[in-house]
């Protein structure tokens, strides 16, 4: 027997294997019969996710969509909060069903993700501490160093390597050559050292426009660079393998699109319709 | 070399040396504070550099007359204060700080069940329990003569003893999946925590065993003991005084580290922290007040540490 044949037959034997962990319609029917959803979300992201220290109780634009998914679904919602990397890693196991959190469908995450539906387009916006005088255009940032979360969209682009992967993205061009990536475990730490001051460990900081809007209504001392680089898609994301969860979950996303909810939520925590 | 070495016995030439030190310390900084703004910059370092040298030498020139107790309580004091002056220069918010004490400590409003510093401590005491057996196993599967005993241990020491700890949780976390077995995410943590302390544990265990002397089992052998017993009622109770010290370690090291399960979504002290911070934008205040009640755990059990030594130590004391 040749190698090659060895490895089809090995490479069968698997996809059965997988066929046989999840069966379609498994997550759903879990879903239904314990009346409860189970959603992941990172908490280190207001104004899309956070932790009310005097309540302990999640609140956020993401939290809102999710609670109403479930709503809709006519189950109960529950929280779950891996780590962003152990969400985006796939293969949940059935730990949680679902992600409202933000996420942007790449094509290396849909190899471990099915995004069912995007709900909202954030835009990509540059920032510069205050005093900074050198960069007043995107382009200016070339060869400068830059603050951007790890395995985010954001260091994607910076790498000119972001594929966004779903019809209706919008187009975009990449502005900024040979920029210094710094990483950071989340966009905001990136923030927090930009704010040492101009310079001091970064030049500008790359991240979602509410995030930053955000910092600099909490005294963050920042200006925006120009007009936003992106505008990224964002897609509610579940485990593969159940097309009758992604079918309900378009569906509903749908729905919530046509009534106005959606909108009427960005409004809420944006100031502004993210929907369209 | 020897002149040198004649200068530093003597005393003044020791608090000159440690005066230069601390004043080329002191220089390093900017000194932009109020009061030395206004000067050239090389002025107020030397301004600041010298104040800073100046109080160092006669702090140590009051401080000699005293006690050896002042001493330490002094030297205690004097560095809380720095660090108070320290945290002081951020500006931080003080009152977010005491309004998330009781969440950081797992006593918030709404918190469920086990969370914060609680689930911390109680992760960690689970896990060093597991720990000890294992090592405990581990030392005793290193130490004998079965070669497949031996392989194994080796084995698993040396392979959990040289992968990073965040590698060893996420494997367990998602790979185990992968053949069927899913574990939530508390064990999960606990599981590497003991894995991982057990295999750094063994070492500590085999020391302490191995450090008996060899007598001691000869004469146990020679009472008619069999090699379980001696190992039981001689050896162990008495490398059990060698071994506290570093597991004591150990555990405040684990206290720490236990952080890490924060990954797979586990609320313990530093996700809350880091939580609670990011809500509202105060990530220092958050960040202080988390390492501030480390401190305090890692202080109580350095206490309960101390006493366990002494209780093992009566054999010994002269």
């Amino acid at each position: 027997m040749s190698l090659s044949r060895r490895g089809a037959m090995l490479a069968a034997a698997l996809s059965l294997l997988a066929a046989g962990e999840v069966s379609a319609g498994e997550a759903l029917d879990r879903i239904r019969s314990a009346g409860v959803l189970t959603m992941s979300t990172d908490p280190e992201y207001p104004p899309q996710s956070s932790l009310d220290p005097a309540t302990n109780e999640f609140q956020g634009f993401d939290i809102d969509v999710g609670r109403e998914i479930a709503k809709r679904l006519g189950v109960d919602i529950r929280f779950v909060t891996p780590g962003w990397d152990v969400i985006t890693a796939g293969r949940w196991a059935g730990r949680w069903d679902i992600s409202v959190g933000s996420m942007t469908p790449t094509k290396e995450r849909a190899q471990v993700l099915d995004f069912p539906a995007v709900y909202y387009f954030t835009p990509a916006s540059l920032v510069v501490h205050e005093d900074n005088k050198t960069i007043a255009t995107p382009a200016d940032a070339s060869g400068k160093r830059i603050g951007v979360g790890v395995a985010t969209t954001y260091e994607s682009y910076l790498k000119k390597d972001l594929t966004i992967d779903v019809a209706d993205a919008p187009p975009f061009t990449y502005q900024i050559d040979d920029a210094e990536i710094r990483t950071y475990d989340t966009d905001l730490l990136a923030l927090d050292d930009l704010r040492l001051g101009d310079g001091v460990r970064l030049d500008a900081a790359f991240t979602a426009l509410p995030t930053i809007l955000d910092a600099i209504e909490r005294g963050y001392p920042f200006k925006i660079v120009g007009e936003p680089l992106f505008k990224e898609p964002l897609s509610v994301a579940i485990d593969k393998g159940d097309p009758e969860l992604g079918a309900e979950i378009t569906r509903i996303v749908d729905e919530m699109k046509a009534d106005g909810t959606l909108a009427r939520l960005s409004a809420q925590y944006y100031g502004t319709d993210l929907t369209q | 070399m020897s002149t040198l070495a004649d200068l530093l016995d003597r005393r003044d030439a020791r608090l000159a040396l440690i005066g230069l030190i601390v004043f080329l310390l002191a220089a390093a900084f900017p000194w932009t504070v109020p009061g030395l703004a206004g000067l050239p910059p090389v002025l107020a370092r030397l301004v600041g550099g010298l104040l800073v040298a100046g109080l160092a030498v006669a702090n140590i020139l009051v401080l000699r007359r005293m006690p050896f107790e002042f001493q330490v309580l002094l030297a205690w004091a004097e560095l809380l204060l720095v660090f108070a002056l320290f945290f002081w220069s951020f500006g931080l918010d003080y009152r977010f700080i005491l309004a998330n004490v009781p969440g950081l400590l797992g006593f918030g409003a709404g918190q469920a069940f086990l969370q914060g510093a609680v689930l911390t401590v109680v992760i960690c005491l689970v896990s060093i329990t597991f720990a000890t057996l294992l090592a405990l196993v581990g030392a005793l599967a290193r130490l004998s003569g079965n070669g497949l005993a031996f392989g194994v241990a080796t084995f698993y020491i040396s392979f959990f003893r040289g992968t990073p700890l965040l590698l060893q949780v996420l494997l367990i976390y998602l790979g185990l999946p992968q053949i069927g077995l899913t574990l939530e995410a508390v064990p999960a943590g606990i599981i590497a925590l003991s894995l991982c302390y057990g295999a750094y544990m063994a070492e500590i265990f085999r020391a302490g065993i191995e450090a008996v002397g060899r007598g001691q089992r000869e004469a146990a052998a020679s009472l008619g003991l069999t090699d379980a017993q001696a190992m039981r009622l001689v050896v162990l109770p008495q490398a059990m005084r060698l071994v506290i010290p570093p597991t004591g370690n150990q555990f405040i090291a684990m206290l720490k580290d236990s952080s890490l399960v924060s990954v797979m979504g586990v609320w313990e002290l530093m996700f809350l922290a880091r939580t609670y911070g990011r809500a509202e934008f105060k990530y220092m205040e958050m960040l202080i007040t988390a390492a501030l009640i480390y401190w305090l755990l890692s202080a109580v059990f350095e206490v309960i540490q101390a006493r366990i030594e002494r209780h093992y130590g009566k054999g010994v004391r002269p």
